[in-house]
């Protein structure tokens, strides 16, 4: 109503609608697609916090640490700028969904546009409004807040494809199964229901994901999620979340996979990886390990590791490398590349087992344990 | 980006390998940002396990080895049965310039016999020598190191003078590097402090320790003075330093039996022992090996720490720091430059002063 009335009252100009959002008065709804916009071919979904950014909030000190950080300060994954970047291309849609408070957007927004990485919708939590309404359980809320985000965002624009980005807290993997299984029908709305009761939604945000959740688009759309292991968190605990979910060291080994998906090209891959060596904190010899890494655990076949070096031998006989005085001959990168593969022996990955649903109820009520333990213990 | 170092684990050799040798190299990998751990042995076993540790996935690596050499085999018999064995990848790893330091908690004949075979000896270095470490009374250098430095241990049976000077050499500098103890006390193990005592090859090692200026050589010393840790560095020949290490394991474990004998015996005997339960927990945490990781097999071109047998995580983690300060330290250039120039300088000196011929090699 009130943002209605503003609308009507500001014709020239929707900067109190601008300011309200950016002091959490009102909530930020994306846009979607323009009328007549041709819909995306694939959508990208990124966590900021830990996904994108390196950001440090396990204590009290960190997270008044990151409010005051300037744009200029807060650093990105190395890798993540240059995959973002690659993903944009080809009619592909970025959307940011954020727990960053909205007071945040503008210099992570700044942020952003300084890595040249540009997208289509930036959701933050309003956590203003929350307290307002004296509505602390949302303060630390994940499911309620970002699910209803993610299939708000999906009404607007539906794409057949979704890759979703976020990080080794557990909420991010709950969510986003959560997210692909509903819109491929394989959780109920009274399942849903009964997970938005175990994780502690309010009824009348319960009701509005329950509606968002049946006029969803739906489809076999969510084809990949990555989970970011900032915390190095083991990657079994996140194996029975099943084969579409990655969990990654760093980028390069998204890239990979994303190149096994033929998402991204070799020459993308190798852009994704000369970001990371130029970052300091990685060698070719990290990205040749982080390459048998993935096959070890059967994310990454041996086969398309060598495929890869071999598109990539081209690509950088066509130029992909020029200028790059400081990397030795491609034919040499690529031979790292193949004795990690071969120091493997003729040994396999661990086999996938059956596929079994996911009982989210069970996992929600695990995830609000584990929180209440890492409290208690003090990290 | 500071240089990098890659340190191969033998991660099947240990008791309790290779669930506590992947855990521990695991925790290195995140606490070690300039390392790159290679861990050798079964890539089936090790790509099962590696996933339920927190690790760095950059820089953790596998290297297939299909076998292994059990604790108990004999050495020499078990490398030629066992051409695979993860011992002897992980040593041509090293030897073959894929790797700069070896750490291992197998079998230790094994493990030096690998290395042995198939590593240089640095330049000056005669024979190498395995080092133990052993808990003393006092405590030295910047880290207040409770743990003196024994050497050589058993890779080299019988020690000419000219070799046990090499070995003061390569374990002062060790003890410089890892104890942060800038000018260690190096002593000669005798059976008496005057420098006449003893076999001909303590007398001349003694007569040439005493004209160096790169070492801190206190003189000798008697087998009681190693626990009150008069020496940093203890130097003796592999059979001598076998029997001593042997006898101070019997020792200690005499004294563990006494206590449980005690504590089972008398009631007042028990309440004693209650009463002194902290002062002992603080001296088993003083003096716990763990946190001390392993020795070194000195005298090579790279670095080799011997973890011991029961290694834990925590032993192995800390293993890997030892061989990771070894490296950014440059222990092996710091052994070869210190015998370089004592080696200049006995050319120099008259003929009177050399190192007379060895005994008994």
């Amino acid at each position: 109503m009130m943002r209605s009335l503003l609308r009507r009252v500001s014709k020239l100009s929707n900067l109190p609608i601008r300011v309200g959002e950016r002091i959490g008065l009102f909530d930020h709804i994306p846009a979607g697609l323009a009328d007549g916009a041709p819909a995306p071919k694939h959508t990208f979904r990124w966590d900021l916090d830990k996904t994108y950014l390196r950001t440090e909030f396990d204590s009290f000190v960190d997270l008044a640490k990151s409010a005051i950080e300037t744009a200029a300060d807060k650093q990105a994954y190395p890798g993540a700028t240059a995959l973002l970047r690659a993903l944009r291309q080809d009619g592909n849609r970025i959307c940011i969904v954020s727990g960053s408070p909205t007071q945040m957007r503008q210099v992570l927004a700044t942020k952003l546009r300084l890595d040249g990485v540009e997208y289509d919708e930036f959701v933050l939590k309003n956590n203003l409004k929350n307290i307002l309404r004296g509505r602390f359980r949302a303060l630390r809320a994940q499911i309620p807040y970002k699910l209803p985000a993610m299939l708000q965002s999906r009404i607007g624009a539906p794409a057949p494809f979704e890759t979703l980005f976020g990080d080794d807290a557990e909420a991010d993997a709950i969510i986003y199964c959560l997210y692909a299984d509903l819109l491929s029908e394989r959780v109920s709305l009274q399942d849903l229901e009964r997970v938005l009761v175990a994780s502690r939604a309010y009824d009348d945000d319960a009701n509005r994901i329950l509606d968002l959740a049946a006029r969803v688009p739906k489809g076999e759309t969510v084809r990949r999620l990555f989970i970011h292991l900032d915390r190095r968190s083991p990657s079994l605990g996140f194996r029975r979340f099943g084969p579409r979910l990655v969990p990654v060291f760093n980028y390069f080994q998204a890239a990979l996979v994303l190149y096994e998906d033929k998402v991204l090209s070799a020459r993308q891959v190798i852009f994704v990886a000369l970001e990371m060596i130029d970052s300091g904190q990685y060698e070719l010899g990290h990205l040749a390990t982080s390459v048998q890494d993935v096959i070890r655990r059967g994310r990454l076949s041996r086969e398309c590791a060598l495929q890869l070096t071999t598109e990539s031998t081209e690509a950088a006989k066509s130029g992909a490398l020029s200028g790059r005085s400081d990397l030795p001959p491609f034919e040499e990168i690529a031979e790292a590349f193949r004795h990690r593969v071969r120091e493997l022996g003729g040994t396999n990955p661990v086999p996938w087992e059956a596929d079994e649903p996911l009982d989210y109820v069970r996992l929600v009520d695990e995830e609000h344990e584990h929180r209440r333990q890492r409290r208690r213990s003090g990290h | 980006m500071a240089a990098m170092h890659r340190i191969v684990v033998d991660a099947m050799g240990g008791d309790h390998a290779p669930d506590e040798i992947v855990q521990g190299a695991a925790e290195a990998s995140l606490q070690l940002s300039s390392a790159e751990i290679i861990l050798v042995g079964d890539a089936t076993v090790l790509g099962r396990l590696l996933p339920r540790m927190r690790h760095d996935g950059a820089r953790v690596r596998v290297h297939h080895a299909p076998t292994y050499v059990e604790m108990d085999e004999k050495p020499a018999e078990a490398l030629a049965a066992k051409p695979e064995a993860s011992i002897i990848v992980a040593a041509d790893l090293v030897a073959r310039g894929e790797g700069d330091a070896l750490v291992s908690a197998g079998n230790t004949g094994a493990s030096v016999l690998a290395c042995a075979r198939r590593w240089q000896l640095l330049e000056g270095v005669r024979r190498s020598a395995l080092a133990a470490v052993y808990p003393t009374e006092l405590r030295r250098g910047e880290k207040d190191d409770p743990f003196s430095l024994i050497l050589d241990v058993g890779a080299t049976i019988d020690a000419t003078a000219e070799d046990l000077v090499g070995f003061a050499v390569m374990g002062s500098s060790y003890a410089k590097l890892v104890s942060s103890n800038r000018r260690p006390r190096v002593a000669l193990l005798s059976n008496g402090t005057e420098p006449g005592k003893g076999p001909p090859s303590i007398i001349a090692a003694h007569a040439a320790l005493v004209e160096t200026t790169e070492l801190n050589f206190i003189g000798n010393i008697e087998g009681l003075d190693i626990p009150r840790g008069v020496a940093d560095v203890v130097v003796t020949s592999g059979f001598v330093g076998n029997v001593v290490l042997k006898m101070l394991e019997g020792v200690s474990e005499t004294v563990v039996r006494l206590a449980r004998y005690a504590h089972k015996e008398r009631l007042a005997w028990r309440l004693g022992l209650v009463a002194l339960s902290s002062a002992i927990d603080q001296l088993k945490s003083i003096t716990d090996w763990q946190q001390y990781g392993g020795a070194p097999l000195l005298g090579f071109t790279h670095p080799f720490i011997k973890a011991h047998g029961r290694s834990n995580a925590r032993a192995i983690t800390n293993a890997v720091k030892v061989a990771h300060k070894a490296l950014a330290g440059n222990l092996c250039g710091n052994i070869a430059r210190t015998m370089a120039e004592l080696d200049e300088r006995s050319q120099r000196r008259p003929r009177a002063g050399t190192i007379p011929p060895a005994v008994g090699s």
